[in-house]
């Protein structure tokens, strides 16, 4: 059986990407099955999806803990302990990270265990889609071409049944298949060290005791404390003020859903980066054109 | 009665303190987090917010909350009953208890349009006809965004949902009117309604600011685009509120005094193809081939409501 683990952010096509790869496994004669993890946060936060593949019946069921492919559609995650992308995987782990650092600074930047595999997605989906962030394809194709056991054309049939289920438009779906053909073709291909099976380790019973109402019932003493709880790290663009031009209008700051715009002293607009969602709003709203959009792993930190 | 005064003029005057901080579980570029921000900054601290299972069950999440005020979380048919009880509550301790005055609170429920048109309708009538002392906010994203975007009587004709989707036999998607709860409220002579946008942070405040003014129900349907359920990119967010304005689509009215006031009313009014191309829950009206019956049909609606008006 061959495990593979998808990690990215709510919106950026991780859980098609993950049905896309699995469909394409069944169109060369796999078993598959594919499903997402998300807890009830949404767009931008980081989500997980999982794909098996067997020439068996797939019995097993539950999130895949140690991945024998890791494919990690945004960078960023690698710095969010509540991601924890590289949880589980081991030496025999192959991890892909979409970026545009080469291999060697991925693994000195982020301290891993070994050299990653690294491939510009986000580039090629701009070329081909339009938009940097549509990883749906160009994770499962990345995928495909890496188990290697997966052919061109059943991948190409799998993004065209799950785009086109999804309705998406002819020509859009076009340009995910020469993006799709692009990525199948180009991408080195790897090799997969081989894997000691383990047996599947059982977790003794917990037996749940009912509480008395009051620990049952959650209060909160604390008034604004969500504050803590970072959001920056959802952000795939960063909203940066031009100073030089900006002239006070507080447009940014009255738009901004979530209050992550404050006025400082000499009443200038100040972004809250630990909050900002990257949503853009304010890069759209002001009037001046003088918040610019930056990529985030790019971004001067 | 005198009459108020708009305290707002532009948006350098908002009230400059936050009383809902960042940090939230809510998606980027939330239409109507922005509007409740919004009016939270107007409403301030001394607020009991009776929250409806929602989108906005993200506010509050064990064991943080992003409220300077009180929060009371309640399940979606259940917001108005509980703001019943927490405002009975509190009459009765000040009155009985020895609850100083200075502790009363402003009790306010929050919930979506599922539960405002559909599951707590009911309960928010009885409300009304008893005319209990609250202010009622609905955030309006025009489906059941919280479980996957499913239809609900908010959805507009033409929309396509998780439970409506564009079929051979339905090619519409969600083939009635949007519910017009400003009216049905209305019919029961509530103290004041307003239509509010986040795109309108002026004219948002100024109303809050009346609204505070006042004794019985408030009640509030704040238009809350959706990036995630309506298919855009969150940087239009504010975009697609502002032709959801000028399409005429989403009239800003306020009723107080038996009277409907639209506060502001789009100057010419655009066609509704240009709200509604923008936005992926519409796009099976322009493709693969165009639509023009059920586009006309959704003009010739927004249309007729102008008529009576303009």
């Amino acid at each position: 059986m061959f495990r593979i683990r998808m990690h990215g952010r709510g919106g950026q096509g991780i859980k098609t990407a993950s049905q896309i790869l699995g469909s394409a496994a069944f169109n060369s004669g796999f078993q598959a099955q594919d499903f997402p993890l998300y807890s009830a946060e949404r767009r931008g936060a980081p989500i997980v999806a999982f794909t098996r593949i067997s020439e068996d019946a797939i019995l097993e069921r539950g999130p895949i803990v140690v991945p024998d492919l890791l494919l990690i559609g945004d960078e960023t995650l690698l710095e969010s302990p509540q991601a924890a992308p590289l949880c589980g995987s081991d030496e025999s782990t192959v991890i892909f990270i979409n970026s545009e650092k080469k291999p060697e600074e991925l693994q000195k930047h982020y301290s891993l265990s070994k050299l990653p595999l690294q491939w510009n997605l986000t580039e090629l989906c701009i070329q081909y889609l339009n938009h940097g962030m549509l990883l749906s394809t160009a994770l499962a194709a990345t995928g495909a071409r890496l188990i290697g056991t997966i052919s061109l054309q059943a991948l190409l049939k799998a993004v065209e049944s799950e785009l086109g289920a999804q309705g998406i438009p002819k020509k859009a779906l076009e340009k995910n298949h020469e993006l799709a053909q692009t990525i199948f073709l180009d991408l080195p291909s790897t090799t997969f060290p081989a894997r000691q099976p383990a047996d599947l380790q059982a977790n003794s019973l917990i037996v749940m005791e009912q509480k008395g109402i009051r620990d049952a019932s959650p209060l909160i003493f604390a008034t604004g404390n969500m504050a803590l709880r970072k959001t920056g790290d959802w952000r795939i663009q960063r909203p940066e003020i031009d100073y030089s031009h900006c002239n006070k209008c507080l447009i940014c700051y009255a738009r901004c859903p979530d209050g992550a715009i404050r006025v400082n002293a000499d009443d200038h607009p100040e972004i809250d980066y630990d909050h900002c969602k990257g949503c853009m709003i304010c890069a759209q709203e002001c009037p001046g054109h003088f918040i610019n959009t930056v990529r985030e792993a790019g971004a001067e930190s | 009665m005198t009459a108020f005064v708009n305290p707002y003029k532009k948006i350098k005057d908002l009230h400059p303190k936050e009383a809902i901080s960042p940090g939230t579980g809510l998606c980027a570029g939330c239409g109507g987090l922005e509007g409740l921000r919004l009016a939270m900054k107007e409403l301030g601290e001394n607020v009991l917010i009776c929250n409806a299972a929602g989108c906005f069950t993200l506010l509050s999440v064990y064991p943080f909350t992003p409220l300077k005020s009180s929060w009371l979380y309640t399940t979606m048919g259940a917001p108005v009953p509980a703001a019943q009880g927490v405002r009975d509550a509190l009459d009765i301790r000040m009155a009985h208890k020895g609850l100083s005055n200075d502790e009363n609170l402003l009790v306010m429920a929050v919930a979506g349009d599922g539960s405002s048109n559909d599951i707590g309708l009911g309960a928010t009538s009885a409300a009304l006809h008893r005319k209990l002392d609250f202010i009622y906010f609905c955030y309006d994203n025009e489906a059941y965004g919280n479980t996957g975007f499913q239809l609900s009587a908010a959805s507009p004709l033409g929309s396509a949902t998780q439970t409506a989707p564009t079929t051979k036999v339905h090619p519409a998607g969600a083939e009635s009117f949007k519910q017009d709860l400003f009216e049905i409220w209305k019919a029961q002579e509530p103290t004041y309604i307003a239509t509010v946008s986040p795109r309108e942070p002026v004219d948002l405040s100024n109303k809050f600011a009346k609204a505070k003014t006042l004794q019985g129900p408030r009640m509030f349907i704040c238009m809350s685009p959706c990036p995630t359920g309506w298919g855009y990119d969150p940087k239009e967010s504010n975009l697609i509120a502002k032709l959801a304005v000028d399409t005429g689509i989403f009239p800003i009215k306020e009723y107080f005094e038996g009277k409907v006031v639209h506060t502001k009313p789009p100057k010419k009014r655009l066609p509704v193809e240009q709200f509604l191309e923008r936005q992926k829950r519409f796009r099976h009206l322009f493709e693969p081939e165009r639509r023009d019956d059920i586009i006309a049909l959704i003009q010739q609606h927004v249309d007729e409501y102008w008529r009576r008006y303009e």
